[in-house]
């Protein structure tokens, strides 16, 4: 059986002075390697979840934690958020206050968590130059960070995040600034990362996305989680074709009144489409 | 925008390739010599090497441009007042109506704008020639902290970054219809407007930030590693101890009396 790279055991958050918490009694285990999509209406807790994974909650906002969040074995009550970050990284959903704000070239800002952890000049210019070529920023290597535009701002921000090698990845809305080709290039070196064994959590809003690239969707509501599985037993929901809302493919579906369970990506709605005039 | 609040002029000359502690010391050394030398030769002539050093690194047609525009009306203005209601004011030279110039007033307004020359044209050298993260990270290898390094990198990003977010703001209000132009009460009404969000704004992108650079290990006690290797050698070592000795050397001078 694989490692356990990520553990909710019944865990609630509030954060502090907030009326209500945040998440409420998440139970999720997550194994090394997984590639998880999480998605959610707004207020669904998503951004909290991914805090938690992190450490970020309770350790930077405080707040109330009840239950335990274990990443790689280690309970994020007891771990510094700075000693996690060299085996969990966090994608936030700003850029902009993603990089340091010190740096004056895109290479020493991909270069700034690697140096803050010590590793030696020549793996530093190694990950550097590799993450950099993994979410195509190398031409703009010498470019200064607040020269860039959005979408190359968050591939930078990605880019600085790989440069750390995290085992585990935290993504909050990952291409949420970037075109069509950006967001495809961007899938791509997840996949890649997927591929050589790295965990992904990304919490996503493009549900179509989510079903083709995550074989595990996690749908919350109001802070609790309303459905985890497979994309094809999830959007067949119920509750999540209520509350979440559903692929377009598996919406023509339902719209077209084809018999359930519905299909959730393209090529499934084809042979599905393709049946009844069969 | 441009980004950074840097001067540096990409070259290849001896003064881009100098250790920054070394242009640092320089820099530091010349304004303190000039302001120290008692008389306008001294100081000419400390003025003069400083100019064939920009000569050397490339940036002369940038320092004219700049020296123009910021020597030309105060050196004016120093030659104005001083030539005509110095206190020390003898000896006249000449007469324009009934305002009098004095010898002794012109001699203080030029000594004082030639310093003020060495002052901008030290200056602006090193900031041609250097980056200012080459100058902090060169700092950290001699023992700077890595937070005060932080500290001095990031101050110097705070201005370009919070224009850049004003600039953001400033577009989103005016795609609202706010009028961010025309005459002054109009300009002053869209102030509120542009202010407010760039103040909270700026609180949350500080909250956020400060979360990025823990996710990012900043902070960890491990002994961290520059990329960078700063050139350094036995003549640029000389050299600074050579400039930080003149200046206690030129202090200890004028009191003995050099004039």
């Amino acid at each position: 059986m694989s490692e356990l790279a990520l553990v909710f055991d019944g865990v609630s958050y509030a954060y502090e002075e907030a009326p209500r918490e945040a998440v409420s009694d998440i139970s999720l285990s997550i194994s090394s390697g997984e590639w998880i999509g999480v998605t959610g209406p707004t207020n669904a807790g998503k951004s909290t979840l991914c805090l938690l994974a992190m450490g970020l909650a309770p350790h930077f906002f405080g707040g109330r934690l009840k239950g335990s969040v274990l990443a790689f074995g280690r309970d994020s009550r007891t771990v510094p958020v700075i000693e996690r970050s060299s085996e969990v990284g966090l994608l936030f959903q700003n850029p902009f206050t993603q990089i340091s704000g010190a740096r004056e070239r895109v290479d020493d800002e991909v270069a700034f968590g690697p140096e803050c952890h010590g590793l030696s000049r020549p793996e530093v210019d190694m990950r550097v130059e590799e993450a950099m070529r993994q979410v195509g920023i190398t031409h703009l290597a010498s470019r200064h960070p607040l020269d860039l535009s959005g979408g190359q701002l968050q591939r930078l921000a990605l880019a600085a995040l790989l440069a750390m090698q995290p085992k585990l990845l935290l993504l909050d809305e990952p291409t949420s600034q970037l075109d069509p080709a950006g967001t495809a290039a961007i899938f791509e070196v997840l996949a890649g990362l997927h591929a050589r064994g790295v965990t992904i959590v990304m919490v996503e809003h493009r549900l179509e996305t989510l079903c083709e690239l995550c074989p595990r969707i996690v749908a919350m509501v109001a802070g609790r989680v309303l459905a985890d599985g497979p994309p094809d037993d999830v959007f067949n929901h119920a509750a999540v074709q209520d509350r979440v809302g559903l692929p377009v493919f598996t919406r023509l579906a339902r719209d077209a009144d084809l018999p359930g369970p519905w299909p959730v990506r393209l090529a499934d709605s084809t042979a599905a489409f393709e049946s009844p005039i069969a | 925008m441009a980004g950074g609040l840097s001067l540096y002029a990409e070259g290849t000359s001896l003064l881009h390739r100098a250790h920054p502690l070394t242009k640092g010391v320089v820099t530091l050394s010349a304004v303190a010599l000039a302001f120290i030398a008692p008389s306008i030769g001294w100081v000419a002539a400390l003025g003069i090497i400083l100019l064939v050093l920009v000569a050397l690194a490339g940036v002369l047609r940038r320092l004219l441009a700049v020296a123009l525009a910021i020597l030309l009306p105060i050196t004016l203005l120093l030659l104005a007042v001083q030539g005509f209601a110095n206190p020390n004011n003898r000896t006249v030279v000449f007469a324009l109506g009934p305002i009098v110039y004095y010898r002794e007033g012109l001699a203080i307004a030029a000594l004082a704008a030639v310093r003020i020359a060495c002052l901008v044209g030290a200056t602006f050298l090193f900031s041609f020639t250097t980056r200012p993260a080459d100058l902090s990270e060169a700092l950290m290898q001699r023992g700077l902290s890595p937070r005060m390094g932080y500290v001095l990198q990031s101050a110097l990003q705070i201005i370009p970054q919070t224009l850049d977010m004003a600039g953001r703001i400033q577009d989103a209000q005016r795609a609202r219809g706010l009028e961010t132009e025309g005459s002054l009460p109009r300009r002053a009404r869209a102030y509120l407007p542009l202010m407010l969000p760039l103040v909270l704004s700026s609180l949350v992108a500080t909250q956020e930030r400060a979360m990025a650079l823990e996710v990012r290990g900043f902070g960890l006690r491990v002994k961290r590693i520059s990329r960078y290797e700063f050139v350094d050698s036995a003549a640029q070592r000389i050299l600074r101890w050579v400039m930080a000795l003149a200046v206690p050397g030129a202090i200890a001078a004028r009191i003995a009396g050099w004039r």
